[in-house]
């Protein structure tokens, strides 16, 4: 039968393996099980009904109807009426590939590491490890600083691992061994020793050793393979070392501090003969708080209600609102959503992830809930193996996890290994750039150039990913997706909204009938490449169909599915990819994690993946980067600098902290007060620092510019979101109630090219983090501000300024129609001209217009009407009016 | 006094800042300092005398290969597949032939490879420098690199600097302007203007992904105010901004607002002519490829940017990706080419043809070169020890080959030029001295080239 001939882009590829046809053997990609499995699971929960199991079985020819349900019995070994993937590929025990995850071929390191017998150790001591001290030694081991090619051979493990040309012995095998070509001298551009060639008896005891599997009885440490990296040195750098709190120091002005934090700033201002400017007003301090605190301008009452009272609690007693609010949530979850990539589609080819947004709305409910960072972590990373009181939080948990599943993929890869290589590189970056600040993913083809991270640091924690299930969904009938995964079905006890309704009786009966009508269709296409893309159409309505009739419960709410992760039925380690080729397995490293961070890393990884070991690892005290990386991005986001500039990079690629002290003492305060980060919050903003001005001051401006110095409060401009929403908001038109879903959720699984992304920002009146996010399809208004990339880890945002912005504000029609009806508003105010200039101003620009303004804008009021006759040229005016306050750099910075 | 001084990007300024004499009061220099009060894009006078007065840089992302483009390899096609026991050479790793011939090119015999035939018919015209190198192999910091000189902090663009330098030669249109900007490796800051003044970074058009016949800069006109209405309205916006900065004593996010409104107040009116290309003739269109659907995109990019030049933008920066093949390099590598090289020797003719190409600097590259190795059977890894560039027109040398690598490729061994020493080169080319285009911040007169850089005079035509 030639159907192994056919490619993973023919219409009905699981032909191939359902017949358990002894064939040729397969090279790896192709033959992954799970590909094909996920072409039976319609409904996308990872296993396969018998139903499922039935209508897959039904597109095989000669298959015999039969014959389906017993071998399906047969199969399912737990006996729960479902194959898991583990089941159904133990169901092919005959087919190679079929009994492990598609792996590429590796060394095991039994192999090597195999018992040595009395023997062949005597044969080691007495006519290997002699020569290799006295001829190999001065270049390849512990005793110089670098060995060459990062290649050790005074260890059992730096024999094993080998070098940067990969493994240097193939146990069994001498012709294919590394370490034997460069002894024989045979070949021009491998010849070790390079000066003297060995005996020709001393090679052939090399052979014979690697013959009997190179049997090495050497213990002690294992040293790291590339001994480039000296993990004691390295973790003298300032971030890799435990972050220690320091008492304040002292200052002149005693009573300008408020608390520790005012201490070291101060002190640090009056080390350079500086001073702070002087407190921001009132309002401004409000403004800047509610913005800083919800994304959204203070209200007229809340403006009335913190003028009024002069009491000190005042302004303590508005953050604290502030934090209770639900608006606190939605604006720091879009802060972490930009560190955490958070985008509804793949990118690339674009297929839409319709479940994303249950993410989203974790984020936000954890930030809300001020949810302790070390658990927030926890469970994004390892969510699915915490323990969990019900259903409720179960689904949770699981959910949080949808950090590791939902970056940017290829999902039209045809190469398997290097589609699921490329999603754990991702899963490495964002973990290692969101929570640690270090770029572990440069170490993917080599040891990182300017950190202390190693290659096989790389691989170790690839070894977890690689263990874990990424469950992004998509459609595997879709074209051209190859690489389909499951959902994580979440508990039914949690009870979750569905973003998509319930079918009624008459809608299922109206699809069931549909699609009956596509599988005859189906089935009556004749074979042949003619028909192609009828083939790949039909497909793809009838999986969707299937799906949405799959994921309906009659009579119930539907079924609910998360983007997340789970753990493989089999753990794997790692190779080392030499230069990150797919085509180079080098040694296999054990699951770990980063080396350099020695004891507090090193619980081994033993049973599973590994992820509860690196999500304990990630959020523990102990760990020295967590607490100041989330830290700063705090700091970052109130001040509009970090106290490390760079908050995604804390190696030495990035900038040094300008207040480490402060810095420290912070981070270890946050670990002491449970991880709260609304107290973070709220012991930052409740600082002297930030009710400073953010006025000029000529003097400070000259010593310090881009006052990292806190000298005074840096002029920050809104984000996209903070602009379209206070559009809304003083339009009188934001709706703040939380949407169930999202655009993508509605439309469904398929392209996300569908969905429309531009113009929304008039039309849906939510706030703007409820507004689809589709990767490479960034609305126009969003880019504009500098929304981040949501393929790219962001703790920053850029800032510009330009032209495009300047049309967007004079000609835009979102700002057109909220500046009309903020005019509306104004004039339905029953006060004179001036008092609605007043509440118009107090609206846009919270704080009450000078007399010159307000004259100014009598007189542009009775120009703009005289030369704009007609019956609504009041209006008109009026409506000019109020875009000339939402235009200016006043509304679209924070002062 | 030189005419062109009185434009009325000036005149506006200084009228609308209240001091409408200040237009008349003779250009300051450069090394003159800023006075608030100024338009930061009113033209200046440069260093030392010009050669080129504006730059089309075709930004090639993701790193083309040297060794397949513009530096001939011969000893890397006879050690196809041997292993390089070179020290600093990764063991192991197989030398990879390119895939593509040479030929040389022109009377001066420039080596080309056949994935630019189009180009290659114009090898009297380039200067190509085969001895680049730069700091890091990683697209994030090479990138970041290339365009502002540093990986590390953040500074202004190329672009920026040379606005900065020069001012604008024109009122209507932004004088830095990137056409289809990557998001990646450093996003919006490649064309940042840092700690100078907000409207000297670029205006971007369209994006990374998006075809360049559907990008446009949306919200260009008023659905309902005439000019003289917004004018109104556009004059309170501005004394309230002005208000601002007085207020605040110095405020420069309110300057680059200030700026951007009246530059966008006049872009209204032009920016859309100069975007629209219906008027030019099948002739042109299938000059610059655009009737070649696999060039089609960028040559759109190129002959938006000779409309730009003509209309007197100071800075165009065009991109073309993915040039980064670490796999694929036969069909990648094709692909891109094939999308630039007609449309560039059409940039370059028409350029020729209307007379500007003697006072515009063409600059073709990536951020790094790719290695002699092989890497994936069919590919590529990044090489920052030595890559390739070409400079076109603007007072350079036409015709040459400047520096080398070694003989397979790895490593600028001749005349190496450090990226700051290509932005040395480039500033002088643009009459500005790279020492002395500085701008006080954080207590150091910063630079484009750090405290490094050196002129290559040898290019200088």
């Amino acid at each position: 039968m030639s159907v192994f001939s056919l490619s993973v882009r023919s219409a009905l590829p699981l032909v191939v393996l359902l017949l358990a046809v002894p064939g040729r053997a397969q090279p790896f990609p192709a033959f992954d099980p799970e590909r094909i499995f996920m072409q039976g699971d319609a409904d996308l929960d990872g296993r396969l009904s018998l139903d499922e199991y039935r209508e897959f079985l039904r597109r095989v020819p000669r298959m015999q109807e039969a014959g389906i349900e017993p071998f399906f019995r047969r199969s399912d070994a737990d006996r729960d009426g479902f194959l898991s993937l583990a089941e159904y590929r133990r169901s092919f025990p005959s087919r190679p590939g079929g009994r492990r995850p598609a792996e590429p071929k590796s060394k095991p390191e039994a192999e090597v590491s195999g018992p040595v017998t009395p023997a062949q150790e005597q044969f080691f001591e007495t006519k290997i490890r002699p020569v290799l001290a006295a001829h190999c030694g001065s270049c390849h081991s512990g005793m110089v600083e670098k060995p060459k090619g990062g290649l050790r051979l005074d260890t059992r493990e730096g024999m094993r691992v080998g070098g940067d040309s990969g493994q240097v012995i193939v146990p069994g095998r001498p012709d294919e061994s590394l370490l034997i070509r460069a002894i024989r001298h045979r070949d021009d551009e491998l010849q070790m020793p390079p000066k003297q060639k060995l005996s020709d008896m001393v090679i052939a005891d090399f052979e014979a050793w690697v013959k009997m599997g190179a049997p090495d009885p050497r213990t002690g440490p294992a040293a790291a393979p590339h001994a480039t990296i000296d993990p004691a040195k390295a973790r003298e750098f300032w971030s890799f070392r435990v972050p220690v709190k320091s008492a304040p120091p002292m200052v002149n002005r005693t009573a300008w501090p408020r608390g520790e934090i005012d201490s070291f700033l101060l002190a640090a201002l009056e080390a350079r003969g500086l001073s702070p400017v002087g407190d921001a007003s009132r309002p401004r301090l409000l403004r800047r708080v509610t913005f800083d605190l919800t994304g959204l301008p203070p209200t007229l009452e809340e403006l009335d209600a913190f003028l009024a009272d002069d009491t000190p609690e005042a302004f303590a007693k508005t953050v604290d609102r502030l934090l209770a609010s639900p608006r606190f949530g939605e604006r720091w979850a879009r802060h972490w959503l930009d560190v955490a990539r958070y985008a509804e589609s793949s990118g690339k080819t674009n297929f839409a992830y319709p479940q994303a947004w249950r993410y989203r709305d974790w984020a936000i409910s954890s930030f809300n809930v001020d949810k302790p960072y070390d658990q927030f972590v926890r469970e994004q990373i390892a969510g699915d193996l915490l323990p969990a009181a019900d259903d409720r939080q179960r689904a949770d948990q699981i959910i949080a996890t949808g950090f590791l599943a939902l970056g940017s993929k290829a999902h039209d890869a045809e190469n398997r290994g290097q589609f699921l290589l490329d999603v754990v590189d991702d899963q490495i970056e964002a973990t290692t750039r969101a929570f640690l600040g270090l770029t572990v993913a440069c170490a993917r083809c080599h040891d990182h150039k300017l950190d202390p991270v190693s290659q096989r640091d790389y691989y170790a924690l690839s070894g977890i990913f690689r263990s874990t299930q990424t469950c992004s969904g998509t459609l595997a009938g879709v074209f051209p997706n190859f690489n389909a995964s499951p959902l994580f079905e979440l508990p039914a006890g949690a009870n979750l909204p569905s973003a998509v309704p319930p079918l009624s009786s008459g809608q299922r009966t109206a699809m069931e009938e549909r699609l009956a009508t596509l599988v005859s269709e189906r089935n009556a296409i004749p074979p042949g490449e003619a028909n192609r893309d009828r083939v790949r159409r039909t497909d793809s309505m009838l999986s969707t169909l299937r799906l949405r009739l799959l994921v309906d419960r009659p009579g119930g709410t539907p079924r609910t599915f998360a983007m997340a992760v789970r753990e493989r039925d089999e753990a794997v380690d790692s190779p080392l990819y030499v230069r990150g080729e797919l085509e180079q397995p080098g040694a296999v490293v054990p699951r770990g994690l980063i080396g350099v961070f020695g004891d507090s890393a090193s619980t081994p990884v033993t049973t599973g993946s590994g992820r509860r070991e690196l999500a304990e690892w990630l959020a523990s005290p102990s760990n020295p980067l967590t607490a100041r990386v989330m830290v700063n991005r705090v700091w970052l986001h109130l001040f509009g600098r970090g106290l490390v500039p760079t908050p995604d990079n804390f190696g030495s690629a990035g900038v040094r902290p300008d207040h480490p002290e402060l810095l420290d003492t912070l981070a270890v305060d946050f670990m002491q007060d449970g991880w709260s980060v609304k107290r973070l919050i709220r012991r930052i903003v409740l600082s002297h620092a930030y009710g400073l001005d953010s006025a000029h001051d000529p003097r400070n401006f000259e010593a310090d510019p881009d006052n990292a110095l806190v000298w005074r409060m840096s002029k920050r401009r809104l984000e996209a979101e903070a602009v379209r929403d206070t559009l809304l908001s003083v339009g009188g038109q934001l709706d703040v109630t939380p949407p169930v879903g999202s655009a993508v959720a509605r439309m469904g699984e398929g392209l996300a090219l569908f969905v429309r992304v531009e113009g929304l920002d008039d039309q849906d009146t939510h706030r703007s983090v409820y507004l689809p996010v589709v990767r490479d399809r960034v609305p126009e208004m969003f880019a504009m501000f500098d929304f981040a990339d949501p393929s790219l880890v962001t703790g920053e945002r850029a800032t510009t300024t330009g032209p495009a912005q300047a049309l967007y504000f004079m000609n835009g029609p979102l700002v057109i129609r909220q500046s009309g009806a903020l005019a509306e508003r104004v004039n339905a105010i029953n006060a004179d001209e001036a008092g609605r200039i007043a509440a118009a101003c107090r609206l846009a620009l919270a704080r009450m217009p000078t007399s010159v303004e307000r004259d100014r804008a009598v007189a542009f009021l009775r120009e703009f009407s005289e030369q704009t006759k007609g019956a609504d040229s009041q209006r008109g005016a009026w409506t000019a009016f109020c875009q000339a306050l939402l235009s200016s750099a006043e509304f679209r910075y924070l002062d | 006094m030189n005419p062109q001084s009185l434009t009325r990007r000036g005149l506006l300024w200084s009228v609308a800042a209240g001091g409408g004499c200040l237009a008349l009061a003779g250009l300051p220099s450069v090394a003159s300092g800023t006075d608030p009060k100024r338009s930061p894009l009113a033209p200046k006078v440069p260093h030392i005398p010009a050669r080129a007065k504006r730059v089309i840089f075709l930004c090639m992302n993701g790193a083309p290969s040297h060794v397949d483009t513009f530096d001939y390899k011969p000893e890397l096609a006879l050690a196809d597949g041997k292993t390089s026991s070179r020290p600093g050479r990764i063991p192991g790793a197989k030398l990879m032939a390119s895939p593509w011939k040479f030929r040389q090119h022109g009377a001066a015999g420039l080596w080309i490879s056949e994935l630019f035939p189009e180009v290659a018919r114009h090898a009297d015209e380039l200067c190509v420098i085969r001895s680049l190198h730069t700091d890091l192999p990683a697209h994030p910091e090479a990138c970041l690199m290339l365009h502002t000189g540093s990986s590390q902090f953040i500074r202004p663009s190329l672009g920026a600097w040379i606005l900065y330098g020069l001012g604008s030669e024109t009122d209507d249109l932004p004088g830095f302007i990137a056409l289809r900007p990557s998001g990646r490796n450093g996003g919006a800051q490649n064309f940042g203007s840092a700690f100078l003044p907000a409207a000297c970074q670029a205006t971007r058009i369209g994006s990374e992904g998006q075809p360049m016949a559907q990008a446009r800069i949306s919200n260009i006109k008023n659905p309902r105010l005439g000019t003289n209405a917004q004018r109104l309205q556009l004059d309170l916006v501005q004394a309230m901004n002005r208000d601002l900065v007085e207020r605040e004593r110095a405020h420069p996010g309110a300057d680059g607002v200030i700026e951007s409104f009246e530059l966008a107040f006049r872009m209204q009116g032009r920016l859309p002519r100069v975007m629209d290309l219906t008027g030019e003739s099948a002739e042109m269109r299938t000059l610059y490829g655009l009737d070649d659907p696999a060039a089609a995109d960028f040559g759109h990019q190129c002959l938006l940017a000779r409309r730009f030049i003509e209309a007197g933008v100071r800075f165009v920066e065009l991109a073309q990706g993915d040039w980064d093949q670490h796999r694929g390099l036969r069909a990648g590598h094709l692909r891109n080419a094939r999308a630039v090289d007609r449309p560039i020797a059409g940039l370059l003719a028409d350029l020729r043809v209307r007379g500007l190409l003697d006072e515009t600097l063409v600059v073709w590259g990536g951020e790094f070169g790719r290695t002699p190795h092989g890497q994936n059977a069919d590919g590529r890894d990044h090489n920052n020890k030595g890559f390739a560039v070409w400079l076109a027109g603007g007072g350079v040398k036409p015709g040459i080959a400047y520096g080398q690598t070694d003989e397979l490729g790895y490593e600028a061994v001749e005349n190496p030029m450090h990226v700051h020493d290509l932005h040395a080169t480039i500033l002088h080319l643009l009459g500005l001295d790279h020492e002395r285009l500085t701008h006080r911040h954080a207590g150091r007169d910063m630079r484009l080239t750090d405290v490094k850089g050196v002129v290559h005079t040898a290019i200088l035509a």
